[in-house]
């Protein structure tokens, strides 16, 4: 080393070793301050948004202070209130199942007395575009709509569309004021209890049926043989006993006597024009006036808020529902449904 | 080491997120970054009147924020791995440099002042922001799995992609449907 120093000092021809590697330069001073600097800049515009947002929030709930609040209450009050209406469409029956999307008679039912019950609600409009449908269907919704009248003492409109016939007609007779169309068909005030007779389908196919019985009248109504005089007497028996049920439904609902009434119920269907001359209508008009004629007689005035009986998922369920069963086989087994029943329904349609 | 030290540390000298170790006070500053960045975004949307107010808004937001970053690390971590650079880098680590980044949001705060007295475009604000923030995250990115900007950014790009993919299946699907319950 002593060497190597001195040779170096001595030859100055010798060529000079390479200079070390210089140490990487330290990092910039500045960036640490330039942070500290926007570290505080942020930390006041945050405060200065604070402030900023809050101000605004209070300039805006003040705004609505400075209004008039009594017509704010009383605007809100009449927004509030609102006319019910619940959609009667299609022949009634009893649902298959008690899911919330199906239109059987137990959720027309429970949309009255739900819609019956509802404070908001002032009066319940019944839109009504049905031939009928099975008597126990029926007057499951006529007892619904008699059962919500007494409890909650609120208006039941009946509003008739396209036709609205038997049982349509027996479940718009417990409704307080009945509107239809001029040219709705309605009526056809009677029972109807028919069996499909293929014994004769089922002799040329090789087909056939033994019933092994605790009574004779065990298998009435079977539609694999011809029906027996003592069956026929006892269906009478059982559709006249329905037909005075449905007669003096009509007779409490539109005040008239039950023998005015029978010389309406022989089945004949009218016209909605028709219908108000014999008394079996009040008014004629559209659904606009039945919503206008409701809420007047729930105190809120015409053209009410309204609110249907229909939850958005429910119809889309409703939707999904039928569609399913189009593409299964349901559609085809309503179709070869042959079992008989007891029904307040028109045929025509 | 406080977090202006370890940003200062990252900004200075950028390699240290590639190396062996953890850089020291990167969880807190990762972790803050994702808050104040929040904190920003929030205060800018409540100018915008784009938020309802309150705690547990801004905390809706920060929850929205940390969930989709997490698994956007995941994801980019695991395209990394899945093509042969994943060995240099960690998911973690990458959570938390991006938690760095989103210190760029405070920016969102005076430019909402700047949009509220009309004197700039809110939007266009917001997307410089954005546009900025993820041109930060490439670099990272690049700094630390090695790889070149085109893949850096390809990979920053990729959930974003993905997530716009299926939100169009979804909503293709919605309308096929949709019109195979009407018709």
């Amino acid at each position: 080393m002593e060497e190597q120093n001195n040779s170096e000092a001595i030859d100055p021809a010798v060529k000079p070793a390479p200079a070390p590697v210089p140490a990487p330069a330290p990092a910039a001073r500045g960036t640490g301050l330039w942070l500290k600097i926007i570290a505080v800049l942020y930390a006041v515009s945050i405060v200065a948004a604070f402030v900023l947002i809050s101000k605004a929030d209070a300039i805006k709930k003040t705004r609505t202070k400075d209004m008039d609040i009594s017509k704010l209450a009383a605007l809100g009050q009449a927004k509030k209130h609102a006319v019910g209406v619940v959609e009667i469409y299609g022949a009634i029956s009893q649902g298959n199942s008690s899911r919330a999307w199906e239109r059987g008679s137990q959720q027309i039912a429970k949309k009255i007395r739900a819609l019956a019950a509802d404070k908001d609600v002032k009066a319940v409009l019944l839109d009504i575009n049905t031939p009928g449908g099975s008597v126990g269907a029926v007057q499951e919704i006529y007892s619904a709509i008699k059962r919500a009248k007494l409890e909650t003492k609120k208006p039941f409109i009946a509003r008739f569309g396209e036709v609205s016939a038997s049982g349509g007609y027996y479940v718009a007779s417990a409704c307080d004021l009945v509107i239809a169309q001029p040219g709705t068909i309605t009526g056809s005030i009677g029972v109807i209890f028919s069996v499909t007779n293929l014994e004769g389908l089922m002799k040329k196919v090789g087909f056939r049926n033994e019933a092994i019985k605790s009574g004779k009248f065990k298998d009435i109504g079977s539609p694999m043989r011809e029906m027996t005089a003592d069956e026929r007497k006892l269906l009478q028996g059982m559709i006249d006993d329905s037909y005075e049920q449905f007669v003096a439904a009509v007779a409490e609902g539109r005040k008239m006597t039950i023998e005015k009434t029978k010389t309406l119920a022989d089945g004949r269907i009218f016209t909605g024009r028709q219908a108000v001359e014999l008394g079996l209508v009040d008014k004629l008009g559209d659904l606009r006036d039945a919503l206008d004629a409701a809420g007047e007689m729930g105190g809120i005035g015409k053209n009410p808020r309204v609110i249907r009986d229909s939850a958005p998922f429910e119809q889309l369920m409703s939707l999904m529902d039928s569609k399913l069963q189009f593409l299964g086989t349901k559609a085809m087994a309503d179709a070869l449904e042959t079992a008989p029943s007891l029904e307040y329904r028109w045929y025509g349609r | 080491m406080n977090p202006i030290n370890t940003l200062e540390a990252l900004i200075d000298r950028p390699e240290i997120i590639s190396g062996p170790e953890r850089p020291e006070g990167l969880g807190r500053t990762g972790l803050l970054g994702y808050f104040a960045g929040t904190l920003g975004l929030f205060m800018f949307l409540r100018m915008q009147e784009a938020v309802p107010p309150g705690t547990l808004s801004f905390l809706t937001v920060l929850a929205l924020v940390l969930a989709a970053n997490f698994l956007f690390a995941g994801i980019m971590h695991l395209f990394m791995d899945l093509t042969g650079d994943g060995s240099r880098g960690g998911a973690s680590r990458l959570f938390l440099a991006f938690g760095c980044t989103d210190f760029l949001l405070t920016l969102l705060v005076p430019l909402g002042f700047f949009s509220g007295i009309k004197a700039f475009n809110g939007f266009l604000g917001f997307c410089l922001c954005i546009l900025l923030l993820i041109y930060a995250r490439v670099r990272l990115v690049r700094r630390l799995y090695s790889v070149s900007a085109n893949k850096a950014l390809l990979s920053v790009g990729l959930p974003y992609a993905g997530l716009l993919a299926l939100f169009f299946i979804g909503f293709f699907y919605g309308l096929v449907w949709l019109i195979w319950l009407l018709v």
